[in-house]
């Protein structure tokens, strides 16, 4: 919010010129219209320590391509080095040298062409971050209704992509044009893995696994050790018994150390077959196994890239609708303009808190407005309780007379008492 | 804000970045140089007497790569960069909350209900493109009817944006009772808009028989207003000196185009806030106290996945308020039906069991806590608060 000083100050000093005495009414009039964005601004600034996300996933995203960049130059280049150490030892005639050492070049050649790519791609990811990082600072008090509105988009992509709903993730991101406030490429990993998953296929879920080894090692995740058991049950189910039991030693047997008890379960179904009505062990051999597994992938493909586990929508939505949930809302009467008086919003909110209460609030059910000092309540002789400006604007239109727009009771404007609430 | 510290942090590591990538490209140029040289060396070899045999130069090969040590090259320019990497990171974690999870209750969302909810929200944006590929994707159920009337609408404001009246204006003519009952200006706004471009091209017959036809049966709810247009006919050809002219030459058709959404939403019987708008925003203005009260709650969590009502107010903001609610502000109880707000003769409102109290059951008159007005039970009037 950089304003220019020089032409605020002239206007300013050319105002007070003109009219003078106005000048204390000016700047008092001038500091009330600041108060108010002041307020905005700082719930704005809170709301902005929500969006770790939004920063994150990319960053993470930048960090492990830089990571795997490296990793994959090490490779190349301990391959080189050892090749020329292994040939140094050896009795290459003079032709096979050339060979060797051309095809080492050409070799080298290609990895700086990776190196290359590598570092346009990590450019392009450093790029992300600083859009993001741009976006977030740009949330001002003037634009804050389209921010807001930005914000519910990236949330609903968000939650497509978690969804699996890509199709119109990526039709929402680009008839929005925020494409690189969302996270469509990074979800591009986890869908292979998903979709091959749902195929009953572990292969891409284990290179997965491979690709973020000491990662998952850190945080204990059991993801591999679970992909393991499955592929083990599936070759029970197949009547492979003697394939089952070498994948076991190969596969399951290095995780015994850590998940003695599970592994132990699930050997033992080799005893029992799939048509078994064992309850523990027929549990092993359902389909939605392999839905537990996506899940568990999920949930470790958000925890690797900083994201929170469940969908930003859901978050957002079970703290707003708390804080507008009232006793109230569940009756028929309840304001259009509350999203608890649709039912899809009251069925989400059933198991959430109420708001609390701690001071009165009234709403004029005439103009929708809060009533305050400037607005303050007035009392028909039934009761009914309206704001000042509503009852005024009625009384103007109909000869002073107030009609009660709740129990069509009429009286005039001189009956009305005014109440004091705080 | 301390995303400056994250940012500062994040540009030194995109510039370690760089340093560490052309480091490497410098080790490989050095491999490369060394292996071509070393090329270079056999192949000039091929008609003279062998001084020197493959084998030896390979040998020197390898102890001049020996030497160089590219392994221990790469690995020391990416070990400062990882550094800074996990610093920048500990800073975002820092300036930001890492994890907004924690004030999640552990319940799930109804799949459908949360889709019904985000393609209504996408329809009435005027997403349909959107909105149609998410209800394919989910297999959800087609809102036909909801589709067509938004669609209409976006029709008739895509019309107004292009300076096209006629179909708001067909529309407002359909829907005449229901705006009237409504209390909405909107018809008149739309035929003044029409009668003053009327005006403006001079034809007074044009404009006369326009009035007749369209503004003379608004004339009722609008008086005031009709009499100031119709003032306008007198200064046709000089138009500059109409007092009127200014106020009612609508030239802001973007607010023309927000009242006949909002009129078109409400005759829906929606709201032109859209409720996944309000409920999002709602929730990003009360989730920094939650995660607060998260933070020092600490252990007691389980506390929050039971609790009837929020353990703090929020302040969402006045338009955020849907609902009249009566503290009383001497017992801090909630006014309801059994325990009713009460009016006092002097303007102050208690709530019954307050006043029962201050009254011994309605045996004596009693003080207003307020003012030093005495009243006595019956003098009380019980409130509605509509
Ligand atoms: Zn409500
Ligand atoms: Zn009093």
């Amino acid at each position: 919010m950089e304003i220019d000083p020089l032409p605020n100050g002239n206007t300013a000093t050319e105002n007070a010129a003109a009219r003078p005495a106005s000048d204390a009414v000016a700047s008092l009039a001038a500091a009330a219209k600041a108060a108010a964005p002041a307020l905005k601004v700082s719930h704005l600034s809170d709301s902005l320590k929500l969006e770790h996300q939004f920063l994150r996933v990319p960053f993470e995203h930048y960090k492990k391509t830089i990571r795997a960049n490296h990793r994959s130059v090490e490779k190349e280049v301990s391959a080189v080095i050892s090749a020329v150490d292994s040939s140094s030892s050896s009795d290459f005639s003079r032709d096979d040298a050339v060979s060797h050492l051309s095809s080492l070049v050409s070799r080298l050649q290609g990895l700086k062409r990776k190196l290359e790519e590598g570092s346009r791609v990590e450019n392009l990811q450093a790029q992300r971050c600083r859009a993001r990082l741009d976006h977030l600072e740009s949330a001002d008090a003037d634009n804050l209704s389209e921010w807001s509105n930005t914000r519910l988009k990236r949330i609903l992509v968000d939650y497509m992509l978690r969804m699996s709903y890509y199709e119109s993730a990526a039709k929402l991101a680009e008839t929005s044009n925020i494409q690189d406030l969302v996270d469509i490429d990074v979800f591009h990993e986890a869908r292979r893995v998903i979709e091959a998953l749902q195929n009953k296929e572990v292969a891409p879920a284990l290179a997965w696994c491979a690709d973020n080894r000491s990662r998952l090692k850190k945080s204990k995740s059991k993801f591999e050790f679970q992909l393991r058991l499955q592929e083990f049950v599936e070759l029970v189910r197949a009547d492979n018994n003697m394939r089952a039991i070498l994948y076991a030693r190969k596969y399951l047997a290095p995780w015994g150390a850590i998940h003695m008890k599970e592994l132990q379960r699930v050997l033992a179904t080799l005893a029992f077959k799939s048509g078994t009505e064992c309850a523990t062990y027929k549990v092993l051999f359902e389909v939605k196994q392999w839905d537990n597994l996506v899940d568990l992938f999920k949930q470790e493909f958000y925890r690797l890239y900083g994201m929170t586990l469940e969908p930003l929508l859901n978050i957002y939505l079970q703290a707003g609708l708390s804080a507008l949930k009232t006793p109230f809302c569940y009756e028929d009467d309840c304001p259009k303009d509350d999203p608890l008086s649709q039912e899809s919003f009251r069925k989400l909110a059933a198991s959430l808190p109420f708001s609390k209460q701690q001071h009165s609030k009234l709403v004029c059910y005439i103009t929708k407005e809060l009533m305050d000092t400037e607005n303050p309540p007035m009392v028909l002789p039934n009761g009914y309780v309206y704001s000042t400006k509503a009852l005024e604007e009625m009384a103007r239109r109909n000869n002073g007379k107030i009609t009660c727009p709740r129990t069509g009771v009429v009286c005039n404007y001189s009956d009305l008492a005014k109440a004091y609430i705080s | 804000m301390e995303l400056n510290t994250f940012r500062g942090s994040f540009e030194h590591v995109v510039k370690k970045r760089k340093l560490s990538s052309s480091n490497c490209l410098q080790v490989v140029d050095k491999i490369n140089h060394e292996l071509e040289r070393a090329l270079l060396r056999v192949q000039s070899d091929q008609d003279l007497t062998l001084t020197v045999d493959p084998k030896s130069i390979l040998k020197d090969l390898k102890s001049k790569l020996d030497e160089f040590g590219p392994e221990k090259e790469l690995e020391s320019s990416q070990k400062e960069l990882n550094t800074n990497l996990s610093k920048t990171q500990k800073l975002l974690e820092k300036a930001l909350n890492p994890d907004i999870s924690k004030a999640n209750r552990k319940i799930e969302f109804d799949g459908q209900t949360m889709n019904k909810i985000i393609t209504d929200h996408l329809l009435s944006q005027g997403m349909f493109d959107v909105g149609d590929c998410l209800i394919k994707e989910t297999g959800a159920p087609e809102a036909n009817l909801l589709r067509s009337q938004l669609l209409e609408m976006y029709q008739i404001l895509e019309a107004l944006h292009t300076r096209n009246l006629q179909p708001a204006l067909n529309w407002v003519t359909v829907n005449h009772e229901k705006l009237k009952e409504n209390g909405s200006s909107l018809e008149l706004k739309l035929h003044q808009v029409r009668f003053m471009e009327l005006v403006q091209q001079g034809s007074q017959s044009d404009a006369l028989k326009y009035a007749r036809a369209h503004l003379a049966p608004l004339a009722c709810s609008h008086m005031d207003e009709i009499q100031k247009l119709m003032a306008c006919l007198v200064w046709i050809g000089k138009l500059e000196k109409c007092p009127y002219f200014k106020l009612l030459a609508i030239t802001n058709w973007e607010k023309l185009g927000d009242e006949l959404s909002r009129q078109f939403f409400l005759l829906l019987g929606r709201s032109c806030r859209l409720p996944l708008a309000v409920a999002v925003e709602a929730g990003s203005k009360t989730l920094p106290s939650l995660l607060k009260l998260m933070n020092l709650m600490g252990v007691k969590t389980q506390d929050w996945q039971v609790m009837e009502e929020l353990p703090f107010p929020v302040d969402l903001g006045k338009s955020f308020q849907f609902h009249s609610t009566f503290i009383c502000p001497v017992t801090r109880d909630q006014g309801t039906l059994e325990n009713p707000p009460m009016l006092l003769p002097c303007g102050h409102v208690l709530c019954r069991h307050s006043i029962l109290k201050m009254s011994k059951n309605n045996s004596r008159t009693f003080k207003c806590p307020y003012c030093p007005l005495d009243s006595s039970v019956a003098q009380c009037r019980q409130l509605h608060f509509p």
